[in-house]
């Protein structure tokens, strides 16, 4: 286990702490300037040569963020080659270049660092956030960064309710949004109505990205407050009306046209070139003249030229490419544990190495029993909770890590990962093991030991004891391989379940209608438990498969859905606290009461912890780091700084 | 004639409304909605939507309303303001999309049908007129070899040959320079250099078929008495096999135009997204996919609108090269 998984989660105690002392680095004056050495790329130097564009003094902020390379400083040049899918991969852009938030988590995983906001400060409870930004920072056209665009941002944007029908998550505690005021030109102050204390490491994760999204100058153009002519602008680009004109000139964070409109300034590294529409063929991205980031020496980032994204509609034609060394580094679309023995039989002839993805998630096939069954005798069966310990028991993991993920796994449940400082042994480890009989003698005492002629249990209503686990074939095969092998194990045990492969949009159906007997999926939280808690609380209307309707009385503070039973909302009550506290023993105390009562419900059926996957470098690619998370949160390789990469000539 | 046209032309008005409520109907049959597709195809990046954006999203793409109202909306947009909405994953007008990609495939689909014409025709009427000779058995060897095997299979074989071991790139239509350049003498040379390999991989089992079709048809006609007669009387075996023969062989290619120009946009779609072509296909299978609604419609409308007009088309053909055919 790398050093990643081990720290995997500290930073959620000292994240207060933590920031204070990174922010002192980057703000260190007059860094160590080594002589002759480039201080910015040569094609930059040849236009301020020409006059075409300012010095570069003039570009970067008197702070800039001093980013320290992974191995060494790098050289400029180069051309980087990815992939994307045809269809809905913008996050595949987000990923490598869309991570430049106000904060930007550290290479582990585990602390907050400066990104656009060189400092802050945050009061006692929580409720206030003072960000400094970067005297002199610029948009990539060249117009000043100032707190004036993060007010617009959120204020006249994310609170708008004609271009959001609710305000980002992200932004809400408790239904109130974030007030942002102006102090300054460079500080900014956001507000809440009550204590946030995750406020910080929420605006690190991707969606966290939004104040610092819409250049006011260019954006504000969009918008009937800032210009009465909007609807004539709207007309004319073929636009039923102003909000969707907004959104296909400035995007949001998570939609494709955020990357499809060469025109609109941005902070990133790169910027569009050309663009990603429904038509494109590929994606180019070309370097941000004002970039705010330097090396210790000084010199601006990125050291790379330019970034290549190639659309392929198919992705086993991405591995083709991958394997014959056409992308330099890769990991989305061709990082399944089937791939790694292709991958790492060509990498002499790709010349590439490989690159190991940290899991992040708690479960490699999380079992989801509906415990909210519609039907009634279904519903007593799943809220068994010994019922689901005796299926527990029947599954025979060893055979299942040995023959599936060629033995790199462990019998597990859920919960953060071992090593995760709230690793949790009793949630982690109970029922894992192996025991037919004693599985038999529970299903036997719970009242289902008369059998029918092929030995499959019957319920006290003369119902055979059946039901089917919905999985998605295209995305997960390991999975289906998986519930074959758990289908026999059953059957050893009486038990009938059919495997029911089906379409993805269909899963998601059967789950939101509640229509679901049981489904699998990666159960995650192993590195991020608090930021995606799924599992251990009823959180999550999609996510949250073993009780949606839980999910939805959660969600709507009681309106919808049913009301779930004392220990979760026990759970529900101590996560809204968790998140508020700012005292990090307290929060951690609050977490453990949280996995304390998960462990009692034993609400999900896990079979073996989570298993890394393996991307693609290539050799002459340096300062990438050889293993890194995989994570929504972390949105790899982002926080590993792609901008410090660089082509060893 | 021109009454039959006319009567022709009127039909298909009524046609495409039914055909384009249909299609609306098919495309929403699938569970969910463009925005459960959306989540899902996040969710396979173990990506997650904010849960505020998905109702939003929903809403504001009036996915929440039932489906006439939204088929009224869309319907009344192409027919009143020419507007074909805007695709819900790109928040781009459809009709730039489509455009867009329609040259790229006619000019494929043409290339590809003159390829399968030049070939088939002639190879079709060698081996009917040389029966069961060694250049006859040759040809229908490689025909049926031909059919046999799925263009998109050849389409991988020959990419993993020239990946993995000549070291070339073969997806596209053109080389990195040319991508996103405007149009010039050196794209066109660019286009054509690497426009052979989709048009012999799509070729081949058009080829195939219609050699046999071909061959079929000359066996047919070359015992009739015509034949003989023409032969007694001296003319020439070249030209009395193309006077008479080889021309009424021709029927069944010219009844095919029908679905020739539906093919342009989903003939070829395995094979253009196996080697990533900008043609219109996958653009096509995308939308569908995603249940991007709006787009994928028009494309469906597009392809039943390029059917009727081909069954005009081949009507009117047939009845000019065909004079047993009569309209009335």
């Amino acid at each position: 286990m790398s050093e990643v998984s081990k720290n995997g989660g500290i930073g959620r105690r000292s994240i207060l702490k933590g920031a204070a002392g990174a922010a002192a680095l980057s703000s260190v004056p007059g860094v160590v300037f080594a002589q002759g050495a480039p201080k910015e790329a040569p094609d930059l130097a040849k236009l301020v040569a020409e006059g075409k564009l300012p010095p570069l003094a003039q570009r970067l902020p008197s702070a800039p963020l001093v980013v320290k390379p992974l191995e060494k400083t790098g050289v400029y040049g180069g051309s980087l080659r990815r992939g994307l899918r045809g269809s809905a991969d913008h996050n595949g852009i987000l990923r490598m270049v869309g991570n430049q938030g106000l904060v930007r988590w550290n290479l582990g995983f585990t602390e907050v660092e400066p990104g656009v906001a060189q400092r802050w400060d945050v009061n006692a409870n929580a409720t206030e956030f003072t960000f400094h930004l970067r005297p002199g920072m610029k948009w990539s056209d060249g117009k000043p960064f100032t707190a004036d665009d993060i007010v617009f941002a959120i204020e006249d944007c994310c609170k708008n309710s004609e271009l959001y029908r609710s305000v980002p998550s992200v932004l809400v505690i408790n239904g109130k949004p974030a007030t942002v005021t102006k102090v300054s030109d460079t500080v900014v102050k956001f507000t809440f109505e009550s204590p946030y204390a995750m406020f910080l490491e929420n605006l690190a994760t991707p969606l966290g990205q939004q104040p610092t999204l819409f250049p006011k100058h260019y954006c504000s153009q969009f918008m009937p407050k800032y210009n009465p002519n909007v609807a004539d602008l709207a007309k004319a680009a073929n636009m039923s009306d102003w909000p969707s004109l907004f959104r296909a000139r400035c995007g949001d964070i998570e939609i494709p046209s955020r990357w499809g409109n060469v025109d609109k300034p941005t902070i990133d590294p790169w910027v569009v070139r050309e663009a990603y529409t429904g038509g494109a063929t590929r994606v180019v991205m070309e370097r941000n003249p004002y970039f705010w980031q330097v090396d210790t020496n000084g010199a601006q980032l990125p050291y790379i030229d330019r970034l290549t994204f190639s659309i392929s509609q198919d992705v086993e034609s991405l591995m083709l490419d991958a394997v014959s060394g056409r992308l330099d580094i890769q990991d989305r679309h061709i990082d399944s544990l089937q791939n790694k023995p292709t991958l790492s039989q060509n990498m002499q002839r790709g010349g590439y190495r490989l690159l190991e993805l940290i899991a992040s998630g708690a479960q490699q096939c999380q079992i989801y029993f509906n415990i909210t069954h519609k039907d009634p005798a279904m519903r007593a069966m799943f809220s068994n909770k010994e019922f689901r310990q005796a299926l527990s028991l029947g599954i025979d993991r060893k055979e299942i890590i040995d023959l599936v993920y060629l033995g790199q796994s462990e019998p597990y449940q859920t919960g953060p990962r071992p090593g995760h400082p709230w690793y949790h042994e009793k949630l982690a480890r109970q029922f894992t093991e192996h025991n037919a009989k004693q599985a038999n003698d529970i299903l036997d005492r719970l009242g289902y030991n008369r059998k029918d002629a092929q030995g499959f249990r019957l319920r006290p209503d003369g119902q055979k004891v059946f039901f089917a686990i919905d999985v998605i074939p295209t995305l997960y095969p390991d999975l289906v391989d998986t519930l074959e092998l758990v289908r026999r194990h059953w059957v050893a045990i009486g038990v009938d379940m059919k495997v029911n492969t089906i379409e993805r949009a269909l899963y998601y159906t059967r789950g939101d209608n509640n229509d679901h007997d049981a489904a699998v999926w990666p159960g995650p939280g192993g590195l991020d438990p608090i930021l995606d808690p799924r599992d251990y609380l009823a959180q999550h209307p999609q996510g949250s498969r073993y009780a949606i309707p839980w999910t939805l009385w959660y969600v709507s503070n009681g309106k919808d859905g049913q009301e779930p039973p004392e220990s979760q909302k026990r759970r529900m009550k101590l996560f809204d606290d968790a998140r508020a506290t700012a005292d990090l023993a307290k929060r951690g105390a609050m977490v453990k009461e949280i996995m304390d009562l998960c462990a009692d419900a034993f609400e999900t059926v896990g079979v073996c912890l989570a298993v890394n996957n393996f991307g693609v470098v290539r050799n002459n690619l340096q300062n990438v780091p050889k293993a890194y998370p995989n994570s929504w949160s972390w949105p790899n390789p982002g926080p590993a700084m792609p901008q410090q990469f660089f082509f060893q000539s | 004639m021109l009454r039959f046209l006319v009567t022709r032309f009127l039909w298909m008005v009524p046609s495409l409304f039914v055909i384009s409520f249909l299609a609306f109907v098919l495309i929403q049959l699938p569970p969910g909605d463009y925005v459960t597709t959306y989540i899902a195809t996040l969710a396979a990046s173990n990506e997650v939507v904010d849960q505020n954006q998905a109702a939003d999203l929903r809403q504001r793409f009036g996915l929440d309303q039932p489906m006439i109202v939204q088929y009224w909306k869309w319907i009344t947009g192409i027919l009143l303001r020419g507007d074909f909405g805007l695709s819900f994953e790109w928040q781009q007008p459809v009709s730039e999309l489509i455009w867009e990609r329609m040259a790229l495939t006619l000019v494929l689909t043409f290339s590809t049908l003159l390829a399968t014409w030049a070939i088939a025709l002639p190879v079709g009427v060698y081996s009917a007129v040389r029966k069961y000779s060694i250049g006859d058995y040759v040809a229908t060897f490689f025909s049926f070899l031909g059919l046999a095997i799925p263009s998109f299979l050849l389409a991988l074989v020959l990419m993993y040959l020239a990946a993995v071991e000549w070291g070339q790139e073969v997806g596209g239509l053109f080389s990195e320079k040319y991508q996103t350049a405007p149009w010039s003498w050196g794209k066109v040379l660019d286009l054509l250099t690497h426009l052979w390999i989709p048009v012999i991989i799509l070729a081949v089992s058009g080829t195939a078929s219609l050699i046999r079709v071909m061959r079929a048809n000359m066996l047919d006609e070359l015992n009739r008495a015509y034949v003989t007669t023409a032969r007694a009387k001296g003319l020439s075996e070249f030209r009395l096999l193309i006077k008479y023969p080889v021309r009424l062989a021709l029927n069944p290619f010219i009844s095919t135009i029908a679905w020739l120009l539906p093919n342009l946009v989903s003939g070829s779609i395995i094979v253009a997204i196996v080697l990533s072509l900008p043609t219109a296909g996958p653009l096509l299978l995308q939308s569908l996919m995603a249940q991007d609604m709006y787009l994928a419609g028009a494309f469906i409308l597009l392809i039943c609108g390029l059917t009727l007009i081909g069954s005009l088309i081949s009507d009117i053909l047939l009845a000019i090269v065909d004079p047993r055919i009569r309209l009335e």
